[in-house]
């Protein structure tokens, strides 16, 4: 490969894709593969302590003006493969952004900090000692504070998450409002297309301008395609500048580091390490164990207009069943993406479509610990083929949140729920109509699930035979690789993802500058 | 002979099925032939009917237009997934009939018997079946509810929001555009959002906005 030397890149610039004429050849202490909420820690806190880093990202940096808030469209330019990636096997439907800042571009912006037990879990199975909730905590705080996390406030609630409150209230059921890194939310429900008001503390307007102002360098619209090893180190990655939206591949790049940290994402990490030679792979465990947290929901119609437009997108939440294996809380997207689960078709289907200013879906998501699968690469391609199994023992566990979020709805005063569930009526007029989610097997199949949190695929483990890397991330078999996303997880967090992702981000970055 | 004439007539009766006789769309399309939007049409004809309670009818929402401009952005390979889906639909009539006697394919249908059959395959025991319609259901309602006339109908139209200067207006240009074209710098930042709520009764996004009389 012919590489030729770019003009010196300034510290603190965002190169972006229009500017690319050349080949690029950049030499740093440490290469962050990846943009999002973890990647983004990383090259904030080695900026931070002074050293040389260089951020890639495949997908380009958005502008409000960006923004599509028609969902398609929306989907077609910040997910991977437009938004329709799916597994085989049990399918569940998976996204992940491809922009600058990752997935909290366009995700809700929750962050619960997981309960103790899922850390003594990890502890205890995984042989992880340093790696509980009290040693975390620090690192909780810091990203916390520096993101502004705090419960959504009453005034941005609306009625489609207050009545979720009410529901609980009335069962007795504990609930809470989200804590989520938003700054001045408006209550417009758009997160899933960008936050126009730039409340959202996504790591584009956050974490990113600060390692930038720190010294970072940030290439946009770059596609790693291998981290170039020689057996027992790694030397830096290569790849090529990718046009936004097309994929259209153009000039060569080569960045050299003394160390690397992957934070492409637990679908994207592990292809890279099996397009890399099968590399930090000793364990076997590269590619294994993916989890997701499969969501349910029941959509509930209510007597008037709740006027569901206004409100934070996900503002309340409840985690009073985590020991059971499943969290409940209220969700709002664009219309066209709620309406997709809408059961019939002709004049029946537009008659709910006409109800859909009454209508409030809440969801479950499930800490499927039994359901796995694997991520292979796709022929000739970076897209990860995905395979995934639906455990029944998860089934029922996704029955048994169906029927409290169905009893919540009630509570709440909905007049008729949807729970989609196949082999159940289309709507259900009473909570005795619901019985047979308690009291019937169904089949995986019966239930459209969908699952954004994704991990384990490159899971952190004591063992180095059991696992990819130790519970700093780094690489079992490579002293100078890192894995910093959530592939690390060695099982699902019982909660949104993102913040302990970024906990342990953090972590990992302090250890490494002691290192550097 | 007559074996061969036989083979020619079968042949001319399958192109004609597959690529014959469909109308030239209303609107220019950039990817779907004329017979894939006269499908999609004709499934929005049937998935929402003139006659429901929503005033605006499948054929009024341009799904075709809206599928096509979809498209445009999609990989290659989603973009095979998406157009065979919508042959398999429309060719389908072959392996499971519609009621009567006709071979007829799908778009050739009379909307009542396209909403049945289609209400046939969402009720389908066949899981694979299921997901056909339930996908084909995702694509044409992701285009009906995405119109601005239908959202403004069931007040889901976006509002108008007034974006302020934060950093990423100064370090970023629009996803393809150079560095040269970024129009703002630190000096222009103005105060972040507050958070107010949203006032429902405000503008709505120029985009969603009723065309004027």
């Amino acid at each position: 490969m012919s590489v030729e030397a770019a003009p010196e890149a300034a510290p603190g610039a965002v190169r972006v894709y229009a500017e690319y004429d050349r080949d690029i050849h950049e030499e740093t202490d440490v290469v962050v593969v990846g943009s999002g909420p973890s990647g983004s820690v990383v090259a904030f806190e080695i900026a931070q302590a002074g050293h040389r880093v260089v951020l890639l990202e495949e997908g380009p940096p958005l502008r409000v003006e960006d923004f599509e808030l028609d969902a398609s469209r929306s989907m077609a330019r910040t997910m991977r493969e437009a938004g329709l990636r799916a597994t085989t096997g049990s399918v569940i439907s998976t996204m992940q952004a491809i922009c600058l800042g990752g997935g909290s571009v366009v995700n809700s912006a929750i962050c619960p900090r997981p309960p103790a037990f899922v850390f003594d879990r990890w502890s205890t199975r995984f042989d992880l000692a340093q790696t509980t909730r009290a040693d975390l905590e620090p690192h909780f705080d810091a990203v916390g504070e520096f993101l502004g996390i705090a419960p959504t406030p009453e005034a941005v609630q609306g009625q489609r998450n207050l009545l979720f409150r009410d529901g609980c209230e009335r069962l007795g059921i504990s609930s809470e409002p989200i804590p989520r890194n938003v700054r001045g939310c408006r209550g417009s429900g758009e997160c899933f297309t960008g936050c126009r008001s730039h409340a959202k503390q996504s790591m584009d307007i956050s974490y990113i301008p600060a390692a930038i102002e720190s010294g970072a360098q940030v290439f946009t619209s770059v596609q790693v395609q291998k981290v170039r090893s020689n057996g027992s180190r790694v030397g830096g990655v290569e790849g090529q500048v990718v046009e936004p939206f097309t994929g259209r591949r153009s000039h060569r790049v080569r960045v050299d580091a003394r160390y690397v940290v992957l934070a492409a994402g637990c679908m994207a990490t592990p292809v890279l390490l099996q397009h890399s030679g099968s590399l930090a792979n000793a364990s076997g465990q590269v590619g294994r164990n993916l989890q997701f947290h499969p969501g349910v929901a029941v959509a509930g119609i209510f007597p008037e207009s709740i006027n569901p437009q206004f409100g934070a997108t996900q503002g309340y939440h409840s985690l009073a069943f985590l020991e059971e294996g499943f969290k409940l809380e209220t969700l709002w997207a664009p219309a066209p993406v709620l309406a997709v689960r809408t059961p019939g078709s002709g004049a029946e289907l537009q008659q709910r479509f006409a109800e859909i200013s009454k209508l409030a879906v809440w969801d479950g998501i499930i800490s499927a610990d039994h359901s796995l699968g694997s991520v292979k690469a796709r022929w000739r391609s970076l897209d990860p083929a995905l395979r995934w199994n639906l455990d029944p023992r998860d089934v029922k566990t996704m029955l048994r949140a169906l029927y409290v979020l169905s009893e919540i709805f009630f509570a709440a005063g909905a007049q008729k729920i949807m729970t989609g569930v196949r082999g159940m009526p289309d709507e259900l007029f009473s909570l005795e109509e619901a019985e047979p989610l308690r009291s019937e097997v169904f089949p995986p199949n019966a239930m459209l699930t969908g699952g954004n949190h994704a991990f384990c695929t490159t899971r952190m483990h004591g063992d180095p035979k059991q696992g990819v890397v130790d519970e700093f991330g780094r690489c079992h078999d490579l002293d100078n690789l890192y894995i910093a996303d959530t592939g690390i997880f060695p099982q699902c967090t019982s909660v949104n993802p993102m913040f302990t992702g970024m906990a342990l981000a953090r972590r990992q970055a302090l250890q490494l500058v002691e290192r550097l | 002979m007559i074996v061969w004439t036989l083979i020619a007539m079968i042949a001319a009766w399958a192109g004609f099925r597959l690529f014959g006789g469909y109308p030239a769309p209303e609107a220019s399309l950039e990817v779907l032939a004329p017979r894939e939007a006269a499908f999609l049409d004709a499934a929005a004809e049937a998935m929402f009917p003139a006659v429901g309670v929503l005033p605006i009818s499948g054929r009024e929402a341009e799904l075709p237009r809206y599928v096509d401009r979809w498209l445009v952005l999609l990989p290659p390979r989603q973009k095979f997934l998406i157009r065979a889906l919508l042959f398999l639909v429309e060719q389908a009539t072959i392996f499971f009939p519609a009621p009567g006697p006709s071979l007829r394919r799908f778009s050739s249908l009379s909307p009542p018997a396209r909403e049945a059959w289609l209400r046939a395959w969402g009720e389908s025991g066949l899981g694979l079946r299921r997901l056909v319609f339930t996908s084909l259901r995702a694509v044409l309602t992701m285009g009906y509810l995405g119109h601005p006339a239908v959202l403004r109908h069931v007040h889901l139209a976006p509002l108008e929001i007034k974006t302020p200067i934060g950093p990423s207006e100064w370090l970023y240009p629009r996803a393809g555009y150079p560095p040269s074209s970024i129009e703002y710098s630190e000096a222009d930042r103005t105060p972040p959002s507050d958070g107010t709520p949203l006032d429902l009764r405000g503008l709505l996004h120029p985009d969603y906005r009723a065309p004027e009389a």
